[in-house]
C-alpha cells in the first residue's frame, strides 16, 4: 500500500534534519513506540504498539537506514515482527526535506505490506489508520521541535 | 490461559477490570468471543457483565428519557413497544443487525463499545442523540455520541470502563426511518441512513461513511421547512457528503459511497414526509 504526504516544521533544515537522526526523539514522536535503541549508525531497534479496535499488536522493528544525503534525504527499510505470532509490517519509506518560507518542507512516502491480525480490517481502512498515526506524529514532531527551538534561545 | 470471572454487580465489574490488567468486559459475546475464536485477540481475562441485573431493561425514567441496559440484546430492542415515534428506527436497525442468531446474543453494550462504523445501531443513536452511560474506575459518565465516537474504532472508553446504559431523550411523534443498503441481508451495511421527522424539519445521520454517524445540524437547520424542495434535499445531501470519510472496502468503494449518500438521504426523508 502507497501513501504519501507532507508537512512544514517550524525549525530550520539542519535541525529538522539532526531530530530525524535522532533516535529518542523519534521514538517520542512515533505513536505507540515504546522503546528504541541503536545498534550500528544506520540500524535501529524498536518496540511500537499499534491499537485497533479490540487489537493490540506489539511489533519489534528493526529499521535500516539505507541511504541517506544529509540534510536532504534518507531512505529507510523498517520490518517488524509481532512476537511468536504471525503478523508482521514492513516498509519502505523515504524523506525528502527542503527549505520552505515558514521553515522546513519534508514529503515522506511509503510502501506499507501489513500481514496477520491487523490485516482482518483491510487495507482501505489501514489506511485510515496509518494517516491518522501519521497525523499524530507530525504534531509530535512539530512540538518537539518548536520546545527544542525555545529551549536554544 | 484465560479466565472468565463473574461479577455480580457494577462496582465488581469495575473493581475486577481494574486489578486485571488486559481484561475486557464481555457482554454478548457476539462480536469478542467471534474474535477470540479467530485468534485475533487473546485476553488473558474476560469479565462476564452478564449476571449483572443493573445493566438489564429497558426502563422509562421519570424525566421521560428511556434507559436501555447495555445488556439488552438486539432481539430485546427490536420487538420493544417503548421505541416509538422517532425513536422506531432504532427497533428497525437492530432488526436488521446480522441474522436471528447474533440478534438472540449480541447486545447493544457490546455493538456500542466496539464501535464498528458499520454497525447498525451507531446512525440511530445519533439521529436519536441518545448519550451513553459508562461506568468506570471514576464513577459514572454520560457522553454524546459525537462525544463517544473519536476515530475508527476508537471510542472514549477508558482502561477498565465499559458501556453500562444507552439514554433516549424523551421520544417524539416522529415517524422515524433506518435505510440500510447491504450487500446481502445481515451484512455489515455499505451506507446506512437514519433518519427521524422533527416538526417540518429532520435529524438525520448517515452511517459506514467515516470513523463516526455523520451528522450536520447546520445543515438540517437550513432544510427545515424546505423538506419537499428537491434542490434543497440534494443541497442538504451534498452537505453530508462533504462530512464524509468513507473507505475502500469489500463492500464498496468510497467513491460508490459518496454517491450513495445523497440518494439514500433523499430517499429517507420521502420516507418520513410522504403518508
Amino acid at each position: 500500500m502507497q501513501l504519501d504526504g507532507s508537512f512544514v516544521v517550524c525549525a530550520p533544515r539542519l535541525r529538522v534534519w539532526e531530530a530525524i537522526r535522532d533516535p529518542a526523539l523519534m521514538a517520542a514522536c512515533v505513536p505507540g513506540c515504546q522503546s528504541a535503541e541503536r545498534i550500528t549508525d544506520t540500524a535501529y531497534r524498536a518496540v511500537v504498539t499499534v491499537k485497533f479496535g479490540p487489537i493490540s499488536a506489539t511489533f519489534n522493528v528493526v529499521l535500516d537506514i539505507e541511504n541517506e544525503v544529509p540534510p536532504d534525504s534518507l531512505t529507510a527499510r523498517a520490518k517488524g515482527e509481532e512476537g511468536s505470532r504471525a503478523s508482521t509490517v514492513s516498509a519502505l519509506s523515504t524523506l525528502t526535506l527542503s527549505d520552505d518560507p515558514a521553515g522546513t518542507r519534508v514529503d515522506w512516502s511509503t510502501d506499507v505490506a501489513i500481514a496477520g491480525r491487523l490485516g482482518k480490517y483491510g487495507l482501505g481502512l489501514m489506511r485510515k489508520k496509518i494517516e491518522s498515526l501519521s497525523a499524530e506524529f507530525t504534531a509530535a514532531f512539530a512540538a518537539r521541535l518548536a520546545q527544542t527551538n525555545q529551549g536554544a534561545a | 490461559m484465560s479466565y472468565v470471572l463473574n461479577p455480580a454487580t457494577v462496582e465488581q465489574a469495575v473493581q475486577m477490570l481494574a486489578s486485571h490488567p488486559g481484561a475486557r468486559p464481555l457482554s454478548g459475546g457476539a462480536s469478542l468471543v467471534a474474535m477470540k475464536n479467530a485468534r485475533l485477540i487473546e485476553p488473558d481475562c474476560l469479565v462476564n457483565l452478564a449476571g449483572i441485573a443493573a445493566l438489564r431493561g429497558i426502563a422509562r425514567q421519570a424525566d421521560g428519557s428511556l434507559r436501555i441496559g447495555g445488556l439488552s440484546r438486539h432481539r430485546d430492542l427490536a420487538e420493544c413497544a417503548l421505541l416509538a415515534g422517532d425513536q422506531a428506527m432504532i427497533r428497525q436497525a437492530a432488526g436488521v443487525i446480522a441474522n436471528r442468531v447474533v440478534r438472540n446474543m449480541g447486545t447493544i453494550g457490546g455493538a456500542v463499545g466496539n464501535a464498528d462504523p458499520a454497525a447498525d445501531y451507531l446512525p440511530v443513536l445519533a439521529c436519536a442523540e441518545a448519550r451513553v452511560e459508562l461506568a468506570g474506575p471514576g464513577g459514572t459518565r454520560h457522553l454524546t455520541m459525537p462525544d463517544y465516537l473519536l476515530g475508527w474504532y476508537e471510542t472514549a472508553l477508558q482502561p477498565g470502563e465499559f458501556v453500562a446504559a444507552v439514554i433516549l431523550p424523551p421520544a417524539g411523534p416522529g415517524p422515524s426511518v433506518y435505510r440500510k443498503l447491504a450487500r446481502t441481508p445481515g451484512d455489515y451495511a455499505t451506507v446506512s441512513v437514519a433518519c427521524a421527522r422533527v416538526g417540518e424539519g429532520v435529524r438525520v445521520a448517515v452511517g459506514a461513511c467515516g470513523p463516526a454517524p455523520l451528522r450536520s445540524p447546520v445543515a438540517e437547520g437550513a432544510l427545515a421547512g424546505r423538506l419537499s424542495d428537491p434542490a434543497a434535499v440534494a443541497a442538504f445531501g451534498a452537505a453530508l457528503v462533504d462530512l464524509s470519510d468513507p473507505v475502500d472496502d469489500v463492500r464498496g468503494s468510497a467513491d460508490y459511497r459518496r454517491r450513495l449518500i445523497p440518494r439514500m438521504v433523499a430517499a429517507a426523508i420521502r420516507d418520513v414526509t410522504e403518508g
